[in-house]
């Protein structure tokens, strides 16, 4: 990484350190996940089977009709709540993203930063990278968590579908390629827009596709495999460099200088 | 080492800066004086490549604005109206980010060099936010300096500091100065720029005039002579305008003010031609024109000029 985006990062991760009210924020949405999902395990396992699958219940997928129907639905309700997951990359590192140029402006360190010699790609990387990172390391952290929970209270069957390969490579991949795209659409709109309330709304809107997903999952339309996450992230990098280069593009250093107020 | 010819800025209708062309030599300390609105931070803004020249051409320490951005940005360091630093953060990371943004191989050593020289190094670790307003605009210079830059851009470098603060950012500014930089200056106060430039340029959109202050002080007003006596009698008053090389004469109160053109020669014939008429001379100085008062004659020749053209298109 160049010096110039490694310096920005830095910079940005201090700034945030000091501010501690960005720092709870951002651990409750993990911690209360968290909470939820083992607070299913532990209260649907305890539950009597026709209560949990009943005639209100999803369809079973196919692979799961070998286990007892409770078990099934529980594994079936965990990889609901795994697109969850995913959303916190997406969602925590939003205001930051949204404010990362407009807070810039706001406070007028934009002007000098913009007269050192760091290229718009290097200042928007540094930026995606600063809000991402700590958004991903809580979201792996809180999975952790999760594991080490669910290793205590949940059944063998209901652990070992949480440990499938297929979530942790998602949790591995997709969640930091997820997260970049929502913090690349934030920095855009935070070099678009002079109001960082507008530019979070905007980001938002990214999070409806993921959500998309995780109901056609749940209705038994979509079956996330092993090839189903490798397409999804080759199609993640390939929109995030190119969401990348529209964020360089789109960034008018005179526009932000001159007309903002 | 800064070059501009006709350097033109728009925005939309508005016409910011007009046919700029001005040439500042190395190690020279350019002051750029105007109105609020005059385009002194736009100037500024162009030859920092932070924004384009809508026409013209300007070139600093040898590169192409619009052609070698980079290359300028690596060699001037810019103070902006605001001193725009990370509140949050200590001075010291302050200026390590800038020293890492600029390239600077001794990141640690060039921070402390500057912390000690602005007397902050004691204070490195508290927030920048709890510095005075002071504090904040000597640390701006340092970040400006940070990367020994051979051009420096300061862009009212005193405004909103009180008179103590506004002595120490001066002081430093000298110090600077005598390190053989370059330093394009821009500012509204007068007085502090009739004590650092070597030359002003004073501008309204366009250039008005360009020359150093004693020049611009003298091709306005002259040099003139104050001669005060006991009692001013027409003997004397006739005989000081008799004189050839008296351009004018003026009479307030007991005193003479007599416009010459090389007063080290010319005041003792004026002085004796004075005494030979009956004058009982008490001192004899030269006036001195603030550069407040050479600012007002020109905006305002200007804007007078500008009524006429206006008056004239209707």
């Amino acid at each position: 990484m160049s010096t110039r985006i490694w310096a920005i990062v830095e910079k940005e991760w201090a700034e945030m350190l000091k501010n501690k009210m960005i720092v709870v924020t951002m651990a409750l949405l993990p911690i209360l996940l968290v909470g939820m999902v083992l607070g299913t395990i532990f209260f649907m396992q305890r539950m009597p089977e026709d209560e949990v699958s009943g005639s209100g219940a999803p369809p079973l997928p196919p692979q799961l009709q070998h286990l007892d129907p409770k078990t099934a639905f529980i594994i079936v309700m965990n990889d609901q709540y795994m697109f969850y997951f995913m959303l916190i990359p997406m969602t925590l590192p939003v205001y930051i993203a949204a404010y990362s140029i407009i807070g810039e402006k706001e406070t007028k360190s934009l002007e000098p930063l913009l007269a050192t010699p760091i290229a718009t790609w290097e200042l928007l990387t540094a930026k995606s990278i600063a809000a991402v990172t700590p958004a991903v390391v809580l979201t792996w952290l809180s999975f952790l968590v999760l594991l080490v929970g669910a290793w205590f209270i949940a059944t063998d069957a209901v652990f070992l579908a949480l440990i499938r390969p297929v979530w942790l490579l998602a949790m591995a991949v997709l969640s930091p390629l997820f997260a970049l795209l929502s913090v690349l659409s934030g920095v855009i709109a935070s070099s678009r827009m002079n109001d960082p309330r507008a530019a979070q709304q905007l980001t938002g809107i990214f999070i409806v596709p993921v959500i998309a997903v995780s109901l056609a999952v749940l209705a038994g339309k979509i079956f996330v495999d092993m090839q189903l996450v490798l397409y999804a992230a080759m199609v993640l990098v390939m929109i995030d460099l190119l969401v990348l280069y529209f964020a360089v593009k789109l960034f008018q250093r005179e526009t932000i200088l001159t007309r903002w107020k | 080492m800064i070059e501009t010819r006709g350097l033109t800025k728009r925005f939309g209708d508005v016409l910011a800066v007009d046919n700029l062309s001005l040439d500042v030599a190395e190690g020279e300390v350019f002051g750029l004086l105007g109105p609020n609105g005059a385009g002194k931070t736009t100037t500024v803004r162009m030859l920092t490549c932070l924004i384009a020249p809508t026409d013209g051409e300007a070139w600093v320490n040898g590169h192409k604005v619009g052609e070698e951005d980079t290359a300028i940005r690596r060699c001037v360091g810019i103070l902006t109206e605001s001193p725009g630093l990370y509140e949050r953060l200590n001075a010291q990371q302050n200026l390590a980010l800038y020293a890492k943004l600029y390239g600077v191989d001794d990141v640690a050593g060039q921070v402390e060099k500057y912390l000690r020289m602005l007397g902050l190094w004691e204070r490195r670790i508290e927030p920048v936010g709890g510095f005075s307003k002071g504090m904040k605009q000597k640390l701006a210079i340092a970040r400006a300096l940070i990367h020994e830059p051979k051009v420096v851009f300061l862009d009212e470098p005193t405004a909103s500091l009180d008179p103590e603060a506004a002595r120490l950012v001066r002081d430093f500014i000298v110090e600077v100065k005598g390190e053989g930089r370059t330093i394009f200056l821009c500012t509204h106060n007068l007085d502090e720029a009739d004590r650092l430039c070597d030359r002003i340029a004073v501008m309204r959109q366009h250039l008005i005039q360009v020359d150093t202050p004693a020049r611009l002080r003298q091709s306005l007003y002259g040099r003139k002579v104050v001669v005060q006596l006991q009692e001013i009698s027409p003997a004397v008053l006739a005989a000081v305008r008799e004189l050839p090389f008296v351009h004018q004469v003026q009479q307030e109160d007991r005193r003479l003010i007599v416009r010459l053109d090389d007063p080290e020669a010319q005041n003792p014939i004026l002085v004796r031609r004075v005494v030979e008429a009956g004058g009982a001379v008490q001192f004899v100085t030269e006036q001195h024109h603030s550069l407040e008062e050479v600012y007002f004659t020109l905006i305002n020749e200007e804007r007078a000029a500008d009524s006429r053209t206006q008056e004239a298109v209707q």
